[in-house]
């Protein structure tokens, strides 16, 4: 049964979050389209934690609604979460657990049966790079491995929807190539992603959606191609944004060429 | 350099009394406390120059001197990071000296209650000593040189542990190590405090620790009060050279701490044990989350220490029973129980934010609640019967058995109950994974003391009946032991089966406002 539109992934409608005095993410609406590869991009602070947060049942939202293909995050729980992995910025993981345990933690707490889980974990590290890393504690893993480790808890059950905050955020240029070409495969295979980052050229590369958010709204959208109109999406960003201040003759200082 | 890093300690002192009402009381009530110690063991050190017997002024300054200066080098091993500002890495980038470096937080170290304390208490000692002039120019030396080899010695074990255990498992290895030596430590303080009234004990126990590092500096007065110049001119020059050794060590250690200031963690790989306990407990989400739980008991300092402390802290009511009132003893197996059951009402706070994995996996509260007991119910299935059986057999008191067995699984039960419910509803901070487990989060103080004490007087109340049958089957009711221990099941299972389903309701309700409220506490 399906109530949202059948054709969304990832239906958000009015969502709104407020910290204190500030209005985090102010009545945002966002359709992620079944199959697509979607980065959302925007400055710090622009609320695309916290809407990714709401999105995936992490943090209670004080307005709007959210769907996964059909399900109500915040009504049809359970369901919701079964289709969605999520990769989360700023939390922390149960970094006692060596990489082969998380993973194997992160499917049975999904429900999944044993040997399932067991099989998935052997490959998605080893496809991962971290097959010789899998008895050793996350605690001790490099920035790079333990973005990998938390990818391969969010793929374990095959979901249908992938939600990663900050994915590429520390993670070497191998790695990256790594995730890179493990994102396209599963897009490519009829899973929809959606990532944020704040690198645009990546962005500009991977994805085929964008969305640019500042101060909690959504400020463009669309194909790539529609959205940078012609322009690089950097450019199409700094002036949707508001640019950056020219630097111009301050910090003469610090241009020594005397020596 | 030692003006700028002793001014610096005074401004870190300064500011951080000023962050809150709450720790400039304690800052306040700490001081008014070592201000009584002070004068208590300085009048008392006092009085010694006036007893007739020097051997009882030698014993008690030299085992008093040993154990403070034990100190001084054990307590940064347990309290690691206690004192930040002193932190040799945090110069590295300043190309400072590092001889000027060394004088300068020798100094700093001195700055601050400990540092004024052992001052004021190592002078005084000159009074101790006041027998002779050449006793009293002997001890006001080996005083400066005592104290200073205090400070290095704390100098060391902050290094040294940084050094040694560049790697976090050295670290959390000795942290936790260190706790259970400190739980240890209280255990032998009982029959330490029953020996130490033996005079002749304290006098060899003295006269050992005189020749130990440790004591070489607060023995030499001692011996030129009584007449033998040489003997403690040589313990002078020794413990001198004691503290040149240990200054050199710091200064090898401070050195490879400036030079490779950069923490590398030692690729700790343990044999692969692959998945672990999730391999063994079954593979369901409440098998997992037990795994999680017991996997973290052996890799976590903090439920280390935990886990290492309840099962001993009941041998506590063996001191009291030696002493003569063996009802103590019956306490034991209820003692655990309740630790045991209580002491898991904020489980979930030691999750910190890694609990988003059971938020974004929608793991069920019940499989929530009940993987988390799984482990600490397993360890008291063991500890209370095993400690009510213990009881009985030591005080002879076979009668009580069922009484005793009654209470502590009523406790421990209904501490299951209430702390399913309350770490759904209140967790409040706690040591952040890799943090000492023994600092203290500032600032939680109020919320801290309150869920504690709402927990425990919930915890009494339900296990009310059960104890009340436990005092009159100590009266002498037989019967009454019996009827507690059915009535404990019976309310226990209840309380338990009550607890996880109204703490799995909660849960299941609340779960991401429980992951919002560990994010802002932490």
């Amino acid at each position: 049964m399906r109530t949202g539109d059948g054709q969304a992934a990832l239906t958000v409608r009015g969502l709104t979050k407020r910290f204190g005095r500030t209005l985090a993410v102010d009545a945002l609406d966002l359709q992620v389209p079944r199959g697509s590869f979607y980065g959302l991009v925007g400055p710090n602070g622009a609320g695309k934690t916290t809407t990714l947060s709401m999105a995936t049942g992490l943090l209670r939202p004080d307005a709007g609604t959210v769907e996964v293909l059909g399900h109500d995050v915040w009504a049809d729980t359970v369901r919701a979460k079964q289709l969605v992995g999520v990769l989360p910025d700023g939390l922390k993981l149960f970094d006692r657990l060596s990489g082969t345990e998380l993973v194997t933690y992160a499917g049975l707490l999904r429900g999944m049966e044993r040997p399932v889980v067991a099989a998935r974990t052997a490959e998605l590290l080893d496809a991962l790079g971290l097959a010789d890393a899998g008895s050793m504690l996350v605690v001790d893993y490099s920035a790079g491995m333990t973005k990998k480790v938390a990818l391969a808890c969010a793929l374990v059950h095959a979901p249908r929807l992938l939600v990663l905050d900050e994915p590429f955020e520390a993670v070497d240029p191998v790695s990256a190539s790594t995730i890179r070409q493990i994102l396209s495969g599963y897009v490519r295979s009829g899973g929809t992603v959606i990532l944020s980052s704040h690198v645009m050229d990546l962005v500009q590369r991977l994805c085929d959606h964008v969305a640019i958010v500042a101060a909690g709204r959504v400020r463009a959208t669309g194909t790539v191609d529609e959205v940078r109109a012609g322009a690089s999406l950097e450019e199409r960003f700094v002036d949707l944004v508001g640019g950056g201040t020219d630097v111009g003759e301050g910090l003469a200082w610090l241009r020594t060429s005397s020596d | 350099m030692v003006a700028h890093l002793v001014r610096l300690k005074l401004s870190l002192l300064r500011n951080s009394l000023r962050r809150s009402v709450p720790q400039l009381v304690g800052m306040v009530l700490a001081a008014l406390y070592a201000l009584g110690v002070v004068g208590l063991v300085a009048s008392g050190l006092v009085a010694l120059r006036f007893s007739p017997d020097v051997g009882l002024a030698r014993s008690v300054v030299t085992v008093l001197g040993s154990a403070v200066t034990l100190g001084w080098f054990v307590v940064p091993v347990l309290l690691s990071g206690v004192d930040q500002t002193l932190d040799p890495v945090r110069f590295a980038t300043f190309a400072v000296p590092r001889r000027q470096l060394l004088a300068g937080m020798l100094a700093a170290a001195l700055v601050g209650i400990p540092g004024v304390v052992v001052s004021i208490l190592a002078l005084t000692t000159t009074v101790t000593w006041s027998r002779s002039p050449q006793a009293v120019a002997v001890a006001l030396v080996a005083a400066v040189v005592g104290v200073l080899t205090c400070v290095t010695l704390s100098r060391v074990s902050t290094s040294g542990l940084s050094a040694l255990g560049q790697s976090r498992r050295g670290r959390e290895t000795a942290s936790a190590a260190g706790g259970l030596l400190f739980v240890a430590a209280g255990l032998g303080s009982g029959w330490i405090g029953e020996q130490a009234s033996r005079p002749d004990l304290m006098g060899s126990l003295a006269s050992l620790l005189g020749w130990t590092p440790l004591g070489l500096a607060w023995a030499a007065p001692a011996d030129v009060a009584t007449g033998s110049l040489g003997t403690g001119l040589l313990r002078l020059a020794l413990a001198v050279l004691v503290l040149v050794l240990l200054l050199a060590l710091w200064d090898v250690l401070l050195r490879r701490a400036l030079e490779n200031p950069r923490s590398v963690s030692a690729r700790t790989r343990g044999r692969d044990v692959g998945a672990g306990w999730f391999a063994r407990l079954p593979g369901t989400p409440t098998g997992a989350v037990a795994a999680r739980e017991l996997t973290y008991w052996r890799r976590d300092a903090r439920y280390v220490v935990a886990i290492g402390m309840i099962p001993l802290l009941p041998l506590v009511l063996l001191v009291p029973a030696a002493g003569g009132s063996e009802t103590w003893l019956l306490g034991m197996a209820p003692v655990v129980g309740y630790l045991l059951g209580w002491g898991m009402h904020n489980d979930l706070a030691y999750d910190g934010t890694a609990f988003w994995l059971h938020v974004g996996t929608g793991v069920p509260g019940r499989a929530d609640r009940l993987g988390r007991l799984a482990p600490t119910a397993v360890l008291g299935a063991v500890l209370v019967p095993g400690y009510a059986v213990l009881s009985s057999a030591l005080s002879g008191r076979w009668s009580m058995l069922p009484a005793d067995l009654g209470a502590g699984v009523a406790l421990l039960l209904s501490g299951f109950g209430v702390a399913s419910v309350v770490s759904a509803l209140k967790p409040y901070p706690v040591p952040a994974a890799g943090e000492s487990p023994f600092s203290a989060p500032p600032g939680a103080m109020g919320v801290t003391l309150a869920v504690q004490v709402v927990a425990g007087l919930a915890v009494t109340l339900l296990s009310a009946p059960v104890l009340a049958l436990w005092l009159v089957a100590l009266g002498g009711a037989a019967w009454a032991g019996w009827v507690a221990l059915v009535l404990a099941l019976v309310l226990g299972t209840a309380c338990v089966l009550v607890g996880v389903r109204s703490g799995a309701a909660i849960y299941d309700r609340r779960a991401p406002d429980l992951l919002s409220d560990l994010a802002r506490i932490r």
